[in-house]
């Protein structure tokens, strides 16, 4: 699926780095009803640019429903790093006319809209009969795509033969069909289209990924083995991306019963030695707190993926929110350690997963990966370093009598596993050393002390680790975010020309306060997702830092840097 | 026997059923290991109630999870790796209340673990509420009108969703009890045993000895197994259902261990890249 694009990418290395970004920039949007092969468009057209040797950022926006309805890709791609869907394309396809009518703000001056004549007559832009034309094959829905990929071609430059061959690679069955299909709409709008906007070619070559598959691979790079999930957007690509690749890795792959069974499923796993991970999103988390309870006692290594959506409860299913901070950091009664750290971009999102699961299973306590929708299901071209990742290990037991709950200098109990002729016990009841269940005032403290200790030496761990991005920049007010939030602002930092200081705290709890120091008494916005501003609270209260304003977007939709570059400026003048 | 006990203080009311399962179970693990299942490889899980009280005192590893969750504990401890043998303990209402969901799914899938349900048809450490499996009429302190709920059937119940071995044993039966015991742990998939134990707070032993039945033979087929299971009393002991059919694990992904034949980091790295790159 997101296998290097081959065909069509020769690469001109005399274009290497000759205009700037925003000059570069080349956006398309596609819409129509789900079952349309939207998203399919979307990706198909990811892949031409990327095949051009471009990076792109691709964002599938849908409705919780399976036919019908209005759903839209956003394509945005440029020669140099791009981290951020625009809003305004250069080039709308609709493919109905509620299309149409949710788009017609959304094209650049200049830009071209193709409507479906065949569903409205007076709309702005280029009409072509596409339902008729489509009518003329078995497939008619599922044509749509193709021709938006044929309009697309016209577009950027491409010639008949390269669209070809890009149909071929990518819509493989019914090939002459949509060859022919394609054909006949490239033909179409060539007066309108043709060569309107030729995209200059990258230097690069890379591959295109979505947030959950590259937390699905950095899990695997750690050491995963069993994987335990319940369907729930955005977390269920991750369940399915594993599921897929179970065989090729030999993981346990398990879809259960409900979030419940998921996460003490997982905690038998990790009983035995087997780096073990589940993932959910908000109303599946609010289920899995029990049983990250039951981690913090019985210092079972696990890692939870929790992908943020609109909340409360059942809230809006496939768009994106950061209002889930607080539940994480706090998820689970009783005092224990809970890790809690949010990729920045899909490329962190790698390492930091294989990072979790080392982290879990060196201090044996869960660790939450927060991330949102706007990570989860987007894919943008990636700059992977695959070889990095951190690879999950404990402390093991070597020899003497084991005691699973030893009490140590630094907490952490050396493991063993079954079998073994040791007895090993894990218990949820307060216990002593040998895992007995305990009401002894003097062992109830003394426990709850080795626990804690663990958290001394998480702190000197995270100190020797990179915990915060800082990019410096020229100007006096710095910029905090978190989360995919980080992709959004650098996006528009860069289309506004702005250059303040962005901090992206990756480690949630424990804040790695010592890396924030300097900014206390600074000038400080903050940008988030979440309509009470709860990572600006966290960084007031945990880090003390004097926070100026905080620009919020709570609509489900991520930020657009063109609108994100707008709210800076007024704030840094 | 002796070193399959734990020096913790035993904390069930003297006379409590559970002393009879914990005895069967020191009976049944050396017959066990005669038949060559190796005492290391089985591991325990168990939920909350006095049921669960046995993990403390059973000398085994394992996991003392949370109230209705053993199963679920135990599911995942036997997907990791097949190799071990699982047995989890449960009372009526961490498995049949708190837990139905998890019992259920674990018989559907026919796991490869022995669940052992205490049914003592009382909550009992929480000072004897009505259970899954109490009769109506029960006057706790959560129903003094009593109870007016039907209780569960837990025999034809477990044939209902697919267990593969199913037998009702008595606490007061050692013999029985350690039999069926045997028989279920050696048996490959979800095998469940409810054992009749009295909770001596809220019942004697007498309301049990007077009542208590054996079952001729093992009913011959499936139909046979649920009439059995529903037309005689709640008392009748013995197995009721002896099937084989192909387990979770195996389902998953074969022969395969995810543990014992897991992918080294370079593999992993390898064939990451070949995702990536082709």
């Amino acid at each position: 699926m997101f296998k290097y694009f081959r065909v069509n990418s020769r690469i001109n290395l005399k274009n290497r780095g000759l205009k700037s970004m925003v000059h570069d920039l080349f956006t398309f949007l596609v819409g129509g009803k789900a079952g349309e092969g939207v998203k399919k468009a979307g990706s198909v057209a990811a892949h031409i640019f990327s095949s051009l040797g471009r990076q792109v950022f691709q964002m599938d926006d849908y409705m919780s429903l399976i036919r019908g309805g209005h759903n839209f890709s956003v394509v945005s791609t440029s020669s140099s790093r791009i981290t951020s869907q625009y809003i305004k394309a250069n080039l709308v396809v609709n493919f109905d006319k509620r299309s149409s009518d949710n788009h017609i703000n959304d094209v650049t001056k200049s830009g071209i809209v193709i409507f479906n004549s065949d569903e409205q007559e007076n709309a702005d832009g280029i009409g072509i009969p596409l339902s008729s034309e489509a009518e003329k094959y078995p497939m008619k829905k599922l044509m749509y795509g193709v021709g938006a990929v044929a309009i697309l071609s016209s577009t950027i430059g491409m010639n008949k033969e390269q669209m070809n061959q890009n149909i071929k690679n990518q819509y493989p069955s019914g090939i002459e069909n949509n060859i022919k299909f394609a054909d006949t709409i490239y033909d179409m709008v060539k007066d309108g289209c043709q060569n309107k906007y030729p995209l200059e070619r990258g230097v690069k070559n890379r591959p295109i990924i979505t947030g959950n598959e590259a937390i699905s691979l950095g899990a695997i790079a750690g050491g995963l083995d069993t994987y335990y999930g319940y369907p729930m957007t955005p977390a269920s690509s991750i369940l399915h991306f594993l599921a897929k690749q179970a065989e090729n890795f030999g993981l346990a792959v398990v879809h259960a019963e409900s979030e419940l069974a998921v996460i003490n499923m997982a905690i038998g796993s990790s009983f035995t030695g087997a780096r073990s991970m589940v993932g959910t999103s908000g109303g599946g988390f609010a289920l899995m707190t029990e049983g990250i309870s039951l981690a913090g006692i019985t210092e079972t290594p696990i890692l939870c993926v929790l992908s943020m959506r609109p909340g409360p409860a059942t809230g809006v299913p496939t768009y994106t929110e950061q209002a889930d901070l607080n539940f994480a950091l706090s998820a689970g009664h009783g005092d224990f350690l809970r890790i809690v750290a949010s990729p920045g971009t899909i490329e962190e999102a790698y390492s930091l997963t294989a990072e979790l699961l080392d982290l879990v299973w060196k201090f044996q306590t869960p660790a939450i990966l927060l991330t949102e929708k706007h990570l989860s299901e987007n894919s943008m071209t990636i700059n992977l370093n695959i070889d990095n990742a951190k690879w999950a290990e404990p402390k093991l037991y070597t020899r003497g009598d084991y005691k699973r709950y030893l009490d140590t200098d630094d907490g952490i109990s050396p493991m063993l596993f079954p079998p073994s002729k040791e007895v090993i016990k894990w218990n949820s009841y307060e216990h002593d050393e040998n895992g007995i269940t305990t009401e002894s005032a003097e062992m109830i403290a003394k426990m709850h002390d080795k626990r804690n200790k663990k958290l001394r030496k998480l702190i000197e761990h995270l100190k020797t680790q990179n915990t915060v991005n800082i990019i410096r920049g020229e100007h006096p007010t710095n910029i905090f975010t978190y989360g995919s939030t980080y992709m959004s602002l650098l996006e528009a930092l860069k289309y506004g020309g702005l250059n303040p200081t962005i901090v992206q705290p990756i480690y949630l709890s424990p804040l790695p306060i010592w890396e924030l120091e300097e900014f206390i008494n600074q000038d400080n916005i903050v940008i988030e997702q979440s309509v009470t501003g709860q990572f600006a609270s966290l960084l007031k209260e945990k880090g003390g830092l004097n926070i100026r304003s905080v620009i919020k977007r709570y609509d489900g939709r991520p930020f657009d840097p063109i609108e994100l570059s707008i709210k800076i400026k007024e704030e840094l003048e | 026997m002796e070193n399959l006990k734990t020096n913790a203080e035993i904390t069930w009311c003297p006379g409590c059923g559970n002393f009879g399962i914990f005895t069967a179970l020191r009976n049944a693990i050396p017959k066990l290991e005669a038949k060559g299942i190796n005492r290391k490889d089985i591991v325990i899980t168990a939920g909350i109630g006095c049921h669960a009280k046995i993990f403390d005192y059973l000398n085994l590893s394992g996991l003392y999870g949370l109230h209705g969750r053993n199963s679920s504990n135990a599911e995942g401890m036997k997907i990791a790796n097949p190799d071990l043998k699982i047995i989890t303990f449960s009372g009526d209402g961490n498995g049949l209340g708190e837990g139905l969901a998890h019992t259920i799914f674990a018989a559907k899938r026919n796991q490869d673990i022995t669940m052992i349900l205490h049914n003592n048809s009382v909550y009992a450490l929480t000072t004897g509420q009505y259970s899954p499996l109490t009769e109506k009429g029960w006057k706790g302190p959560s129903t003094p009108g009593g109870s007016f709920e039907t209780p569960f059937n837990a025999i034809s119940l477990m044939l209902e969703v697919g267990a593969t071995f199913i037998a009702r044993t008595f606490a007061g039966e050692i013999t029985h009890l350690t039999d069926v015991l045997i028989q279920a742990i050696e048996h490959k998939g979800f095998s469940f045993i409810e054992v009749l134990q009295p909770a001596v707070p809220y019942h004697s032993w007498n309301e049990y000895r007077e009542k208590v039945e054996f079952l001729e033979k093992l009913p011959e087929t499936y139909e046979e197994a649920m009439k059995t299971a529903k037309n005689k009393h709640r008392y009748t002991l013995g197995v009721f259902y002896k099937t084989q059919r192909p387990v979770y694990h195996e389902g998953l992904y074969g022969d395969h261990n995810p543990l014992t034949k897991r992918l080294s980091r370079n593999d992993r790295i390898t064939k990451i890249k070949q995702i990536l790159f082709g």
